[in-house]
C-alpha cells in the first residue's frame, strides 16, 4: 500500500518500459525496438514525495559501479484487473496519471547487458522509485501525450521533452502487455524516459514535473551503515 | 495466495538464473561470477493442482511457440530483512517449497539475443506453479542435500540432487538482500538443474523435491473469447 497524494494505491507490480522515446534511444545508442521493451521494478523501489532517495553505499564505494543515473517518466496507474485489453477500450482501464522517476545503477546495467544479464538488480535497490505527487485522473487529462516532462538537478534543467514523443502511446503500450500479463487495480506502468539521462550524487535535489501533475521533489543521500 | 496450509503474502518473486552447472552446460551458458537475479510477477502463481495456461497467442505463433519446465526449490522470507550475513541467512528463511518457473524459451532466446530484459518470456499468468506445502527449515535440516525431479506425462525429464547448486543459499540471501529488502512471503527460487524441455497442451507436469512433496499442474490451451 502507498499513499500518493490523497490516493492511497496496492499495486502488485510496477512494469516499466525501456526504449520508449527517440531522443533517448539515440543517447543510449540502443536499437528502436519494433516491440515495447518491458522490464520489472519490484515494490522495495517505491518512495513517496519528499522521501530521500538512499545511494547504496555499495555503488558509492564501488568504481566499477558508482554511477546513478536519474529518468523521469510519465507513468499510469490501472484502475480494474484487465487481460487483453484492446487497444481502443484502453482507456477505460486506467484511473489516472502520475510522476516516476527511474532510477538505475547505470554501470551496472551496462555490464550486466553487456554479458547478456537480466536487467534486473540495477533497477531494484531500495527507493530507486519515487512516484507522486498525486495521481491525476483520466477525466482531468483530455491528452497524455502532449504535456511537458522535464527533470532539474539542484535546480539546472536536465531532462525536457514532451510525452507527444513517445514511440509506443499509452493505448499501444497497454494493449501489448496485457496480451502477456494480468494487471490489477493499483499496478504502475511507467512510460520510458526522455533523453539527458545523467548521473546523480549524494546531496542533489532532484525535482521531477510533468505538467498538469506537478513536480515531486527528492533529495539524494548516501546510505549510513 | 494459500500453499498448503499457510497463508503468505508475497510483495515479490526472485528467481536465480543459470545456477547449477550441469544446465548452464546445456545451456551454453558462461559460468556467472555472482548470482544472476531476474523477477517473476505475482500473476505467476498458482497452487498445487491449478491449470497452467499455455498463452494461445504464443501456441499459433511458430517463431514463439515454445514454453518449458523448469522445477526450482524455493525458499520463504520469514521476516522484513537487508544485508543478511550468510551465516544469520536461515534466521530469517521461513520454509521451503517447489517452484516450477514456466518459461517461453524462444522469446527468452531472442530477447538475451538483443540484449533485452528477461521479462516478458517469464510473466505469461500461470507461469509460476508453486508448493504443494511449505516445509520449515527445521524439517529439511540440509536444504543442499535434496533430491529434485520433474516429470512430464509420467516420464522422468529432470533428476538432480540440491547440492549441485553453484551458489547455495546463505550466499544467495547475503547477495539479494545487499540490494533489496526483503519482506515476509517474497518467494526466492534457486535455479533448475540440467534437463529443460517444452510442455503442450494436454500434459500433466509432476515437479517434486525430497522432504517437501509434489507440485502437479496440468497444462491447458488457453481459451480466447472472440
Amino acid at each position: 500500500m502507498i499513499k500518493i497524494g490523497k490516493t492511497t494505491i496496492n499495486p502488485t507490480k510496477i512494469v516499466c518500459l525501456g526504449r520508449n522515446y527517440l531522443d533517448h534511444i539515440k543517447e543510449t545508442n540502443a536499437p528502436v525496438p519494433t516491440e515495447p521493451v518491458f522490464f520489472v521494478k519490484t515494490l522495495n523501489t517505491l518512495i513517496t514525495d519528499n522521501e530521500p532517495i538512499i545511494y547504496p553505499k555499495i555503488l558509492y564505494e564501488s568504481e566499477k559501479y558508482n554511477r546513478v543515473d536519474h529518468e523521469v517518466e510519465l507513468a499510469f496507474i490501472i484502475f480494474q484487473t484487465c487481460k487483453n485489453v484492446s487497444a481502443e477500450v484502453a482507456f477505460d482501464y486506467i484511473q489516472g496519471y502520475t510522476i516516476f522517476l527511474d532510477l538505475t545503477a547505470r554501470s551496472m546495467q551496462k555490464s550486466d547487458r553487456n554479458i547478456n544479464l537480466p536487467w534486473y538488480r540495477s533497477k531494484n535497490f531500495d527507493s530507486f522509485g519515487p512516484i507522486g505527487p498525486r495521481i491525476l485522473p483520466c477525466s482531468e487529462i483530455s491528452d497524455p501525450h502532449n504535456l511537458s516532462i522535464q527533470l532539474k538537478v539542484n535546480g539546472a534543467t536536465r531532462q525536457f521533452s514532451n510525452t507527444k514523443h513517445m514511440l509506443f502511446k499509452i493505448p499501444q503500450i497497454l494493449e501489448y502487455l496485457s496480451k502477456y500479463v494480468t494487471l490489477k487495480r493499483g499496478d504502475i506502468i511507467a512510460t520510458g524516459t526522455p533523453s539527458g539521462i545523467g548521473p546523480i550524487q549524494p546531496g542533489d535535489i532532484l525535482e521531477a514535473s510533468i505538467e498538469k501533475i506537478g513536480t515531486i521533489t527528492h533529495e539524494v543521500i548516501l546510505e549510513r551503515d | 495466495m494459500k500453499i498448503g496450509e499457510l497463508e503468505i503474502n508475497p510483495s515479490k518473486i526472485i528467481c536465480i538464473g543459470t545456477n547449477y552447472m550441469d544446465h548452464i552446460e546445456e545451456t551454453k551458458l558462461e559460468v556467472p561470477k555472482e548470482p544472476v537475479l531476474f523477477p517473476k510477477t505475482l500473476n505467476c502463481l498458482i497452487p498445487n493442482g491449478a491449470p497452467i495456461i499455455y498463452p494461445q497467442w504464443i501456441f499459433n505463433n511458430r517463431k514463439y511457440n515454445r514454453v518449458d519446465y523448469e522445477v526450482e526449490l524455493a525458499f520463504i522470507i520469514k521476516d522484513k530483512c537487508k544485508y543478511v550475513k550468510a551465516n544469520k541467512a536461515y534466521d530469517h528463511i521461513l520454509g521451503y517449497t517447489i517452484f516450477n518457473d514456466i518459461t517461453a524459451r524462444k522469446i527468452q532466446v531472442k530477447d538475451i539475443a538483443s540484449r533485452l530484459p528477461w521479462f516478458r518470456s517469464k510473466a505469461f499468468d500461470t507461469f509460476g506453479p508453486i508448493g504443494p506445502t511449505i516445509v520449515s527449515h527445521s524439517e529439511i535440516s540440509d536444504p543442499h542435500n535434496l533430491k529434485i525431479e520433474l516429470r512430464v506425462n509420467g516420464v522422468v525429464k529432470q533428476s538432480s540432487n540440491t547440492k549441485h547448486l553453484l551458489f547455495k543459499i546463505p550466499q544467495l540471501f547475503e547477495n539479494i538482500s545487499k540490494f533489496f529488502t526483503m519482506e515476509p512471503g517474497d518467494i526466492v527460487a534457486t535455479g533448475t538443474p540440467s534437463g529443460i524441455g517444452p510442455i503442450k497442451p494436454g500434459d500433466l507436469i509432476e515437479a517434486s523435491i525430497e522432504k517437501i512433496g509434489t507440485l502437479s499442474n496440468k497444462v491447458v490451451l488457453e481459451e480466447v473469447v472472440s
